[in-house]
């Protein structure tokens, strides 16, 4: 009797620490080699090697004992987790019906944004930069959440763009709004042409032939320094200005300054929360088109073809001009946030077109959850804030980062607002 | 939803917090790459410098009894992230910045700061791009990219007349720069080189390039770049049986390189500030420095920056117009030596002396 | 001639650095389908742990060269291999049978983590190695142009040749092979016919990490001079050789490493060393349009 009831508690004790015990033991030994030893250079001898011992079994006690704690509470935390599922499962359920809602919503808070106290100059600008990357991560989101195409080079679409309108604006006096739409032709165009012969190729293989893209056309900004100004970028690209008024203390002859044209004194605020709702309003009208163009046939087909490929073409869509329609109405809008980007910025330069920017994006499609808007936004947030908001942190912020797209993956594989299902289904002309 | 509120609430939280102004004191934002990587490494030793300037200047009473404060703002060397780091900058409401860092993150931060009435003074950035746009506020407490590589480029052409020249360099915003200012003076002085390309920044092969040198028969290279890359070209063309010699700018000032290129980066030469650490007038800095390990030379020039910048607020006050037309008035002694500004905001006649690596050191050449 | 028999011979050597950590990446992917994007980040940390104890061994008075880069070469396969055992089992276990991007960007944002990891403990400047292996062999000459070889390319070169073979055979002949083509084949009835699904897969990652390792360990030698950022560029590099022969097959993947090697150094001998990495891409573009699966992948059976 005593001991049937003390053997389950024992054993499960015993399998604890045994767990422990493997843990911290290879906790010390990934630990011994990068932590236990510090390379270090002391001059004129060389490079040397400090150690660090200490820490390296402060890290092993450390894994230790939390492997401990967890596996000897691993069936409640089973059940908490469990339990945790079931009522997000229930919000994510009840959320599907105002979906629309909230991000009406969310749209109505990013416009009151720049009223709100806290706002200054600082605050409306790092909304700025998150608006960017939503707008960028709305236009993958329809080449990789919508049409599941593995696109790694992303970037080179927003290059196009902001170069489109750097070199137009600087050479030829074209306004913002005019190369807006003649960079996203571009880039759209650009799409048609990469896409159009790889388009065949599957799954990965496009994945590192868009990745090669991409660093071919950041290799070609470097070198081609007659046209692109090579590593030094452009400089002095023009500002947009409020329909003619630029925002500037002082106009050109035949111009009047934003400010007088509204009776205000003069603030370099205007044009930062000009660009803010500009950004914003681009972002907004993406938003829509994606959505829209979700109901059109051709978003139908986006997703058929993301379902089941072989279907489709037995179905006899035309599966290479369904992907390339995507391919390009994604690069479309890259194109348009790279012409904001380089407007707001007023210099580009290829520094700011490498990988890591496409993964960035693609990790904001991914977290928000393939094919979510909303996720898209709320991932676009984390991504570009957090590091923003860790600024004090200076050292560990894309540390954890890193760590944070990890924990986020493994506890949402899905996304955060993971709703990968047809638009479309049975049931719902069923029932 | 909820989340998304708590996180833009949070984030605002955290922004009103660090916007709390500092009353009575003097805020100068340092901009460096304190994150990302290899260049972090460099913001480190501007970080060193500057700190050292404002505790020595805070030891003597701070700036007119006022305790001189300095905030980094981290850039990342990134031209995205400066924009950003320039605007907490404005939020916090600080008026003076010593940096950037990098060229890049230099000419996107600056707009802003010129929009806003903010004071920079970089003592690192070296692209001529950075004070030709007619900014009144900008300054560079160090020569310019042209001017390095015209007196590299004199050199060559006067004491190697005939030889076999090539030109290779990082298409870096600094390596190119470089490169060009010296093709630019060689045709001059009616030297054209033999062979001109370009190397990746962060590559570590570079066999292919020394074979190349090596059939073109180079007597010569001029490289534009830093020494992470020469290092490697100098160890691989030792290694490949290439005796040719190297002749860089400012960035083989350190010791690292003499690691990397190990014994075979002996006789390779170098256009370089007059060295720093030899003046009597920089000793006591130099100890000061050496006690949180080897200082290099951006080290010494922020602590210059920081002098500098200093003294003119001392002199004309708070306001950074007012700051800037005394900075153009005055010379400014400093640990690196005498600062005088002209009206585009950079160095009056910057010293450039070549050096050569021999021995693990570095001297004055005497070739 | 000898001018191109010497750029032949410094992209033999890069090619089977790249074949080396392609591997890897190959591996993985003919398991579970993934790419394992950390992986390059792994092949760093095993340059890290091999400068580590060639510096420790030579505090130790190990003076023999040979012997000193055999024990490194040994500890730092196993050190690595732990690392890549652990990775496996905190960012790619959970996500096995997810949808396909989970593991990507799981294994981006290990990368980004390991990255900064390895700065924040070894610090961001270069490390810098005194040169080990020196000398070079002589071989004959052409016209007036005196061939040669350096030591350290001929290690390198003989290093991967054992290893692969070695691996093959291993793949080949051994239970563990099997049970990894059998896996590769059918995850599902794999298991169903009794092979250890998890422990495969692990193993998998341990042995893919320790070829990094090898590879890290050569690399340091070869360049002498290593930094957190390396993985980056040889991860690309050495993933794009693995598609280019084929992701999935191992022959493939060495002879996807030798091809960008040898492209990546005849392009810089013959024209602009600035559009080298143009013309690797290129390359690989126009092989996978006319062999959809690269060179030696397996053709995929599509009915429609």
């Amino acid at each position: 009797m005593q001991a049937s009831s003390a053997s389950p508690v024992t054993d499960r004790l015993r399998a604890a620490l045994r767990e422990a015990a493997i843990a911290g033991i290879i906790m010390i030994g990934i630990a011994l080699p990068l932590v236990g030893f510090r390379l270090q250079e002391t001059p004129g001898q060389g490079l040397g090697i400090a150690y660090r011992f200490d820490q390296v079994v402060i890290a092993g006690v450390v894994v230790a004992i939390g492997r401990f704690l967890v596996a000897l509470f691993r069936p409640e935390l089973q059940q908490l987790r469990g339990r945790l599922a079931q009522g997000g499962a229930r919000t994510v359920r009840g959320g599907r019906v105002s979906q629309t809602a909230i991000g009406i919503a969310a749209c109505l808070l990013a416009f009151a944004l720049p009223f709100l106290p806290i706002a200054d100059r600082y605050i409306v600008d790092t909304a700025t930069t998150v608006l960017i990357y939503t707008m960028l991560g709305l236009g993958l989101n329809i080449v990789v959440g919508l049409a599941g195409l593995l696109d790694l080079g992303y970037v080179a679409f927003y290059a196009i763009g902001a170069y489109s309108f750097a070199l137009l604006a600087t050479h030829y006096d074209f306004s913002f709004w005019m190369c807006l739409p003649i960079a996203g032709v571009m880039a759209a165009f650009l799409g048609i042409i990469l896409g159009f012969p790889v388009l065949r190729l599957r799954g990965d293989y496009l994945a590192i032939v868009t990745l090669g893209f991409g660093e071919i056309i950041r290799i070609i900004l470097i070198n081609w320094g007659a046209l692109t100004g090579g590593p030094n970028g452009i400089t002095n690209i023009p500002r947009p200005s409020f329909f003619g008024a630029p925002f500037t203390r002082t106009a050109a002859e035949g111009e009047v300054p934003f400010h007088e044209l509204f009776g205000l004194s003069f603030s370099s605020m205007h044009r930062v929360l000009f660009l803010y709702y500009l950004i914003l309003v681009l972002v907004v009208l993406t938003a829509v088109i994606a959505a829209r163009l979700r109901r059109l046939p051709i978003g139908r087909a986006w997703e058929a073809l993301r379902e089941d490929e072989v279907a489709c073409r037995a179905l006899g869509v035309n599966a290479t001009r369904v992907k390339l329609s995507a391919f390009a109405i994604g690069a479309m809008f890259g194109g348009f946030a790279g012409t904001f980007f380089a407007t707001r910025q007023g210099f580009i330069s290829p520094e700011s077109f490498t990988f890591i920017e496409s993964a960035l994006v693609l990790a904001i499609v991914v977290l928000g959850g393939m094919g979510s808007q909303l996720g898209v936004a709320l991932a676009a947030i984390i991504v570009v804030a957090l590091p923003e908001m860790t600024r004090e942190f200076a050292e560990l912020r894309m540390l954890l980062f890193g760590a944070a797209m990890v924990l986020v993956m493994v506890w949402r594989p899905r996304g955060l607002i993971g709703t990968r299902r047809p638009s479309v289904t049975l049931a719902r002309f069923t029932s | 939803m909820n989340a998304m509120t708590k996180l833009m609430l949070s984030a605002c939280a955290a922004a009103l917090l660090a916007a709390a102004p500092a009353r009575a004191d003097v805020t100068f934002a340092l901009g460096i790459p304190a994150t990302g990587g290899q260049i972090a490494a460099i913001g480190a030793q501007a970080r060193l410098g500057a700190e050292a300037a404002v505790k020595a200047i805070n030891d003597k009473g701070g700036i007119k009894g006022e305790k001189l404060v300095l905030e980094i703002a981290d850039d990342q060397c990134d031209p995205k992230s400066a924009v950003s780091a320039a605007n907490q900058v404005v939020s916090k409401g600080i008026r003076f910045v010593v940096g950037h860092l990098c060229s890049g993150a230099s000419i996107a931060a600056s707009g802003v700061y010129d929009e806003e009435g903010i004071l920079m003074m970089t003592a690192s950035a070296t692209s001529p791009e950075l004070t030709e746009r007619g900014m009144k506020l900008v300054f560079r407490a160090c020569g310019r990219d042209d001017q390095q590589g015209v007196v590299a480029a004199k050199f060559i052409a006067d004491k190697f007349k005939g030889k076999k020249v090539a030109i290779v360099h990082d298409k870096q915003v600094y390596g190119q720069g470089l490169a060009e200012a010296a093709k630019k003076t060689l045709a001059d002085a009616g030297v054209t080189p033999a062979y001109e390309g370009s190397v990746n920044a962060g590559e570590r092969d570079f066999s292919a390039l020394v074979a190349r040198l090596k059939q073109e028969g180079i007597d010569i290279v001029y490289y534009g770049g830093y020494h992470t890359e020469l290092g490697l070209i100098v160890r691989q063309a030792r290694q490949a049986g290439l005796e040719t010699r190297f002749v860089g700018a400012d960035g083989l000032a350190t010791n690292e390189f003499w690691s990397i290129a190990g014994e075979g980066g002996a006789g390779t030469l170098f256009t370089f500030s007059a060295d720093v650490k030899a003046k009597p007038s920089a000793q006591s800095v130099y100890e000061e420095l050496k006690k949180k390990g080897e200082p290099d030379n951006f080290a010494f020039y922020y602590y210059a920056a920081v002098q500098t910048l200093a003294d003119a607020v001392a002199r004309a006050g708070k306001e950074p117009e007012a700051v800037a037309a005394d900075l153009r008035a005055n010379g400014f002694e400093t640990v690196v030596g005498t600062f005088r500004f002209d009206a585009k905001g950079d160095l009056i006649d910057p010293e450039y002396v070549i050096f050569e690596w021999r021995d693990g050191a570095y001297a004055p050449t005497k070739l | 001639m000898g001018y191109f028999v010497d750029q032949l011979i410094n992209g033999l050597t890069l090619g089977s650095v790249y074949g080396l950590i392609a591997i890897g990446y190959t591996m993985v992917y003919g398991i579970i389908g993934m790419i394992n994007f950390a992986h390059g980040e792994v092949f760093m940390i095993g340059a890290f742990i091999s400068l580590i104890v060639l510096l420790l061994l030579a505090q130790l008075g190990v003076a023999a060269v040979p012997l000193a880069i055999l024990v490194t070469l040994v500890l730092t396969a196993v050190f690595t291999a732990l690392w890549g055992f652990v990775v496996e089992r905190i960012a790619y276990r959970p996500l096995r049978g997810s949808f396909r991007l989970a593991p990507l960007i799981s294994a981006i944002g290990m990368s980004i983590f390991l990255q900064n990891l390895v700065q924040l403990l070894q610090g961001a400047r270069v490390k810098p190695l005194p040169p080990v292996l020196t000398g070079r062999i002589p071989l004959g000459s052409i016209g007036d142009h005196q061939l040669s070889v350096a030591v350290v390319q001929v290690v390198i070169v003989v290093v991967t040749v054992v290893l692969m073979a070695g691996f093959s055979l291993v793949v080949s002949r051994t239970a563990l092979g099997r049970a990894q083509r059998a896996c590769e084949q059918d995850r599902r009835m794999a298991e169903l016919v009794g092979v250890n699904v998890d422990r495969t897969i692990s193993l998998t990652f341990v042995f893919g990490a320790a070829l990094a390792a090898v590879a890290g360990l050569l690399y340091t030698i070869y360049y002498g001079s290593i930094d957190f950022f390396i993985g980056f560029f040889a991860g690309l590099k050495a993933f794009t050789a693995a598609v280019l022969g084929g992701i999935g097959s191992l022959p493939g993947a060495m002879l996807g490493g030798l091809l960008i090697g040898l492209i990546e150094a005849l392009w810089s001998a013959y024209s602009d060393i600035q559009y080298k990495d143009v013309a690797v891409f290129a390359i690989l573009v126009l092989i996978l349009l006319f062999r959809p699966t690269g060179l030696l992948g397996r053709q995929e059976v599509e009915k429609v």
